[in-house]
């Protein structure tokens, strides 16, 4: 056997050991949420983890179009005092 | 005329007779600016994210507007001025937002009620 292949056949195994997540989706989309409200603190926290950052889209699934809307709104809602902007 | 919607905090000291004063007085403002209110909601005492000068809760007020920009600047004039208001935020409704949908902030656990009259 070709090194090279079984390289690839190791690869292949790892990919399906560790590699297999639910696919993500954009929550916004899926709902299909018409406007990111800021004063919609529940829905907004659900994006802000503990330190009350604003969670990636790499990790949240969120598409391009509403991690903008999103980052507007937690903005809107951080001047107001209605989220953080840091907690420890 | 542009639809705007805006949100002012008055500092928790404010009585329910006050805040209603300020409304009406701004509500004086938008209407001779020519433009007019919507809608005004007041979610009451709730707890602020962060501390606001020396205050940890505020009062909330929200107005929706249809006004010209004039009226909308003169209106953050007056907020600036009042030593009540903590803070403030205005913004422009770019869409139509629809209007049967309450402002979900306000059923959120962190608001509180009037505080309980203890008996004596």
């Amino acid at each position: 056997m070709d090194p090279r292949d079984r390289d690839k056949a190791k690869k292949k195994q790892f990919r399906k050991k560790f590699l297999f997540r639910k696919k993500k989706f954009c929550k916004f989309c899926e709902e299909k949420i018409p406007y990111i409200d800021y004063k919609d603190v529940r829905l907004l926290q659900g994006f802000t983890p503990e330190r009350g950052k604003i969670f990636p889209r790499r990790i949240s699934g969120t598409c391009a179009k509403h991690q903008r809307e999103l980052m507007q709104a937690i903005k809107r809602a951080r001047n107001i005092a209605l989220l953080p902007f840091t907690a420890d | 005329m542009v639809k705007y919607e805006s949100i002012f905090i008055t500092e928790p000291g404010a009585t329910d007779d006050e805040v209603s004063a300020l409304i009406k007085g701004f509500e004086d403002t938008v209407t001779t600016g020519s433009g007019k209110v919507l809608k005004v909601e007041r979610w009451g005492k709730r707890r602020l994210a962060y501390r606001v000068g020396r205050h940890e809760d505020g009062n909330y007020t929200l107005f929706y507007l249809e006004c010209p920009p004039a009226a909308a600047r003169e209106l953050e004039r007056r907020y600036r001025m009042n030593d009540r208001i903590i803070k403030y935020l205005t913004v422009r409704m770019d869409r139509n937002i629809p209007e049967d949908q309450p402002a979900r902030a306000g059923d959120s656990p962190e608001v509180r009620g009037p505080e309980p009259v203890e008996a004596q």
